[in-house]
């Protein structure tokens, strides 16, 4: 079986992390964004995967070629010369995607992520009969987005409502596609939108059909959402394989920990916390709500809150930081220093606090 | 009379280095600082061709961080083209100012030259080198620094010299003092004899018996600790060689009456190139264009236009505008004070003022891209990084865009990232 991964473009709404990797490799839950996505479809037998990218495919091949011998599964790239939008990167990758055994494939958004219900997801296909299934999850505004108005027993869509100004539904797409063949017969080489062409297109001929989707879901793709993300991740996670969880009389709720970093004397770590590889966590350090990527040292006495720290960076002795402050990669922050929402580009040392949210080039 | 075989110069442009040139994001994602083009030429070349005005200048180096391949290309293309050689040196770790110097004098005297020139990278000025080095011959000195009158109140920004006024002696050196001591500073370019490689020795080794000696009196730990911390072969050149040797009748001064400034900002980078084009029209008037809107664009003031540019002649450009190859500029456009980059589309009736527009980026119809032109200040010009789409009609004010956004709304005063 395989599968489609819409990779897209720079990234840039999750810069500084960007300036440093490419988005499907910055580090989720200590583990690169797309690697999640990729063991997903692993688990219910993909067996290729196609990533379709319109940037940096060098960076990104040597992490593939790792991430397919561990996995066993094979890493195309499919890479857009010029932006084709949601639909049109189905069609460049067409000859990768259909392999004349008429089997359905999966087509799934790099920002988002969720349980992965995927096996559930076939049942339903199969189950329905039509040409296209997707995945649908509830949100609380959905006039922020493109709402699903579908049929609420058979999930048979009827049509999409780009972000409402009446209430029709609470229903968005949640980025999750498992299409047949035929789809791509529908899709022209061109600059293309899967939600304003391709989708109306099906369920203008019944063929549509939507899946709530269990468990949580969100778009990654910005920091105030990707802090909520881990949130919802490590809730998940609890329940699924809690043992995976960091558990101990300095952990409090959910906190993911890598078997390499190092935590001191005195902390308070938690909750919904990630520490990366080769951290180290010094004596008497606070952290909620916090990602820490690979490599980087937190100094005694240190309160973070809020915020995501960049790889290797560091942040000083009694410093607090809080409030959505993004450290790009290799940024150091002094000693007793004080971020509010300081967003700083990598290869910086501040030695003055940030009292109010300020971009730091 | 015959200038003497054994007279040759060499110079040395102390070049940085990237992790040291965050103050020049955005612009530094896509290109090392010393390759920026000001008034249409890297912002190396200013310095490197007022040393090829030099009689008997056998080599040219550039010293600095960068990997050996950012400057591979620019260095074996200047080399054939101004017919000198140039060679990039890769420094493997910091040496400060003079150790940097220092540790590649064996390179550097290979030609046995009687003159060293160096000279900072990042300096915008005149570059009056054949007339300094005449002082310098005059004066008889191991170094002669160029200098500056600027005003009082900003003299402290620099490092502040205070010369005697009849024989130009440098008398005393101060880096960036609390209180006023003089409104001469330094430029940044100096000449040097041999003899300052000795000197720079003395200073090393003379450091390294400090080190040695393992008691430390009360006295000495109130010293400033980094005197203290620097490694032997750490060697700044203001601090440890003109401070010291200031009053021995060993260094001497030549004062600039020209224009003088640092690129250190993006922002500073459009005054640069103002000035540098400004200099064009003293110097190489032909590497300025004109018109009048007939059968090209109006051209006001002075302006640089790449061969490969196509500007319709309609619009009107100018002053202090630089716009480099395979740009074009569409029918009705007013560009004033700005740096257009390589193969930006500027398309109808759009404006650009106070602003640098980034490699591949494109402005679109009756949009304006603008900024106050306060080149010290962090939003005072507008910078759209590299492949920044403006969409039709947007307007952007004070702003810094990072490379590959598109704006379809107008901001003001922001930081796009």
């Amino acid at each position: 079986m395989k599968a489609l991964i819409l990779v897209g473009g720079f990234g840039t709404r999750l810069r500084p992390l960007t300036l440093s990797v490419p988005k499907p490799l910055v580090d989720f839950a200590n583990k690169p964004m797309i690697l999640h996505q990729i063991e997903a479809l692993k688990a219910i037998g993909v067996t290729e995967v196609v990533l379709a990218i319109n940037y940096q495919p060098e960076i990104m091949l040597n992490f593939l070629k790792e991430f397919e011998k561990k996995l066993d599964i094979k890493i195309t790239c499919s890479q857009e010369t010029e932006p084709l939008g949601t639909a049109g990167p189905l069609a460049l990758a067409r000859d990768k995607l259909i392999d004349g055994s008429g089997e359905p494939f999966f087509v799934l958004n790099s920002d988002v992520i969720s349980e992965y219900p995927l096996k559930e997801m076939i049942d339903f296909h199969k189950g329905h009969g039509g040409e296209a299934s997707i995945m649908v999850t509830k949100v609380d505004e959905p006039s922020k987005y493109g709402v699903v108005v579908m049929e609420e027993t058979t999930g048979k869509v009827e049509k999409f409502v780009e972000k409402p100004k009446i209430f029709v539904g609470n229903k968005i797409n949640a980025g999750i596609y498992l299409l047949n063949p035929s789809v791509l017969d529908r899709i022209e080489l061109r600059p293309t939108s899967i939600e304003k062409e391709v989708f109306p297109m099906i369920a203008g001929e019944n063929k549509l059909y939507a899946m709530v989707l269990p468990g949580f879901w969100m778009d990654i793709g910005q920091p105030k959402d990707y802090i909520t993300g881990l949130r919802l991740y490590l809730d998940s996670l609890r329940k699924k394989s809690s043992a995976e969880l960091e558990a101990g009389s300095n952990i409090v709720g959910n906190v993911l920990v890598d078997e390499s970093a190092v935590i001191g004397q005195g902390c308070l770590i938690g909750p919904d916390v990630a520490i990366g590889p080769g951290c180290i966590i010094e004596s008497g350090v606070r952290l909620s709500r916090c990602t820490i990527m690979r490599g980087v040292r937190i100094k005694k006495h240190a309160c973070i809150s809020s915020s995501i720290i960049g790889w290797h960076s560091t942040v000083g002795r009694w410093a607090r930081v809080e409030n959505m402050t993004i450290l790009g990669e290799d940024v150091h922050l002094g000693d007793e220093v004080y971020s509010n929402g300081g967003v700083v580009l990598p290869h910086k040392e501040i030695k003055s606090s940030i009292l109010k949210p300020e971009i730091v080039m | 009379m015959e200038s003497s075989d054994q007279e040759k110069a060499v110079a040395v442009i102390m070049v940085g280095g990237p992790t040291k040139g965050t103050r020049f994001r955005p612009l530094s994602f896509n290109t090392p600082k010393p390759l920026f083009p000001l008034a249409g030429q890297p912002m190396v070349h200013h310095p490197i061709s007022a040393c090829k005005r030099l009689p008997n200048l056998a080599h040219i180096f550039l010293i600095g961080f960068y990997e050996e391949r950012e400057f591979a290309l620019y260095v074996s293309s200047i080399s054939s083209e101004l017919k000198v050689p140039v060679r990039y040196l890769k420094e493997d770790k910091p040496h400060g100012s003079a150790g940097g110097l220092y540790y590649f004098r064996n390179i550097i005297m290979e030609d046995n030259p009687s003159h060293v020139f160096l000279l900072n990278c990042d300096v915008c000025c005149s570059f009056p080198l054949t007339e300094m080095l005449e002082a310098h011959k005059r004066y008889g000195g191991m170094g002669t620094v160029l200098v500056i009158k600027v005003s009082a109140e900003s003299a402290n920004q620099f490092g502040e010299l205070v010369a005697d006024t009849i024989t130009n002696e440098l008398l005393h050196y101060t880096e960036k003092p609390e209180t006023f001591v003089s409104d001469l500073i330094n430029c940044g370019v100096y000449i040097f004899t041999p003899d300052v490689f000795t000197a720079i020795q003395e200073v090393s080794t003379h450091r390294e018996g400090q080190a040695n000696i393992r008691h430390l009196s009360s006295f000495e730990t109130l010293q400033s600790p980094t005197s203290r911390a620097l490694p032997v072969d750490f060697i700044r050149l203001d601090q440890d060689i003109l401070s010291p040797f200031a009053g021995k009748k060993q260094l001497y001064t030549y004062e600039t009456m020209d224009f003088w400034e640092q690129i250190k900002t993006p922002g500073m980078s459009v005054k640069c190139s103002g000035l540098y084009l400004a200099q064009f029209r003293l110097t190489s008037p032909h590497l300025l264009a004109a018109g009048d809107g007939t059968k090209s664009a109006t051209i006001v003031g002075d302006v640089y236009v790449h061969p490969s540019a196509k500007v319709h002649p309609t619009a009107k450009i100018g002053p202090s505008v630089s716009i480099s190859a395979n740009v074009r500029v569409g029918a009705g456009v007013r560009l004033i004070s700005c740096i257009i980059l390589d193969d930006v589309e500027v398309q109808e009736n759009a404006v650009v003022i106070n602003s640098i527009v980034g490699w591949k980026s494109s402005i679109g119809k009756w949009s304006r891209v603008q900024a106050d032109g306060d080149y010290n200040a962090k939003l005072g010009i507008t910078i759209l990084g590299e492949a920044v789409t403006v969409e039709d009609e947007v307007v952007v004010i004070n702003s810094i865009v990072l490379p590959n956004k598109t704006l379809n709304l107008s901001v003001q005063d922001e930081i796009i990232l």
